[in-house]
């Protein structure tokens, strides 16, 4: 094991003690049904994941518009990737969640509406990835596409779910704006967000350093 | 703590995912590597 990779064991163990922490340190919260208010543990990282890497997108969509270049374009095209990936992640998880305590997997309620929207707004952005074979115009309407995508995400994500009245649980800060949760759940859900913004940067990374790669052949290729 | 058998198995399973995400993501790290290092 080098210095450099000594990181990655550390998230690797720090995840699995997360993981147990979950489920046999957390106490159980009142007013669930079993057990299954533990999967916030899970449910809350895997959506904070999700804005954290759309805002990631539109960092290196708005990158790419000034610069226009092309590792800039791959950077937004892998957080916008991962963040449908943690987006989809939270609305199975949410789900799951739905049907122990409300009896059926999707509700019609306004987070899972909310939840499903930004699905398609992010699905549409790879769609318009695929349907542009020239990859400078593709980066660029891609770009554009994702700094529009990304004004949708606040008001999806923060705005509807507190307008209108909801199945879903208070947040964990909830609108009198005071932290409502048992402190080793908190212990354990705070530990848990820290887990899951480090796999997502390790899989970021990952993605970018491939990309930089590709782009380094095809350019030898051209030249 | 909660004693209940089903939570055990919903960890195992857990720690079963989080196991195959982590290889994964272990092997991906030396795929990239690799091919940097014939770059």
């Amino acid at each position: 094991m080098t210095k450099k990779s000594v990181w990655k064991w550390v998230l690797g163990a720090w995840l699995l003690v997360v993981i147990w922490a979950a489920f046999f340190y957390a106490p159980s919260a009142k007013g669930f049904k079993g057990e299954s208010a533990r999967i916030v543990f899970f449910h809350v990282p895997q959506a904070w994941v999700a804005v954290l890497a759309f805002c990631v997108n539109l960092i290196a969509s708005i990158r790419y518009m000034r610069g226009h270049d092309p590792l800039d374009d791959a950077r937004a095209a892998t957080a916008a990737r991962l963040g449908l990936v943690f987006s989809v992640l939270a609305t199975v998880t949410g789900s799951l969640f739905a049907r122990v305590m409300w009896g059926s997997f999707w509700n019609w309620d306004p987070r899972e509406v909310s939840i499903a929207i930004l699905l398609l707004i992010y699905a549409a952005y790879f769609a318009l990835r695929e349907a542009v074979p020239d990859e400078e115009r593709r980066a660029s309407l891609s770009a554009a596409y994702a700094v529009l995508a990304f004004v949708t995400m606040p008001f999806l994500v923060f705005v509807v779910p507190r307008i209108y009245w909801s199945l879903h649980p208070d947040t964990i800060i909830n609108v009198r704006g005071s932290l409502d949760m048992e402190s080793r759940m908190f212990q354990v859900l705070m530990g848990s967000l820290v887990g899951f913004t480090g796999l997502f940067f390790w899989l970021y990374t990952l993605d970018v350093r491939l990309a930089r790669v590709r782009l380094a052949r095809r350019r030898r290729e051209e030249s | 703590m909660p004693a209940a058998e089903s939570l055990v198995w919903v960890a195992a399973v857990t720690i079963v995912i989080w196991a195959g995400v982590f290889v994964y993501c272990l092997g991906l790290d030396r795929r990239v590597r690799n091919l940097e290092d014939g770059e």
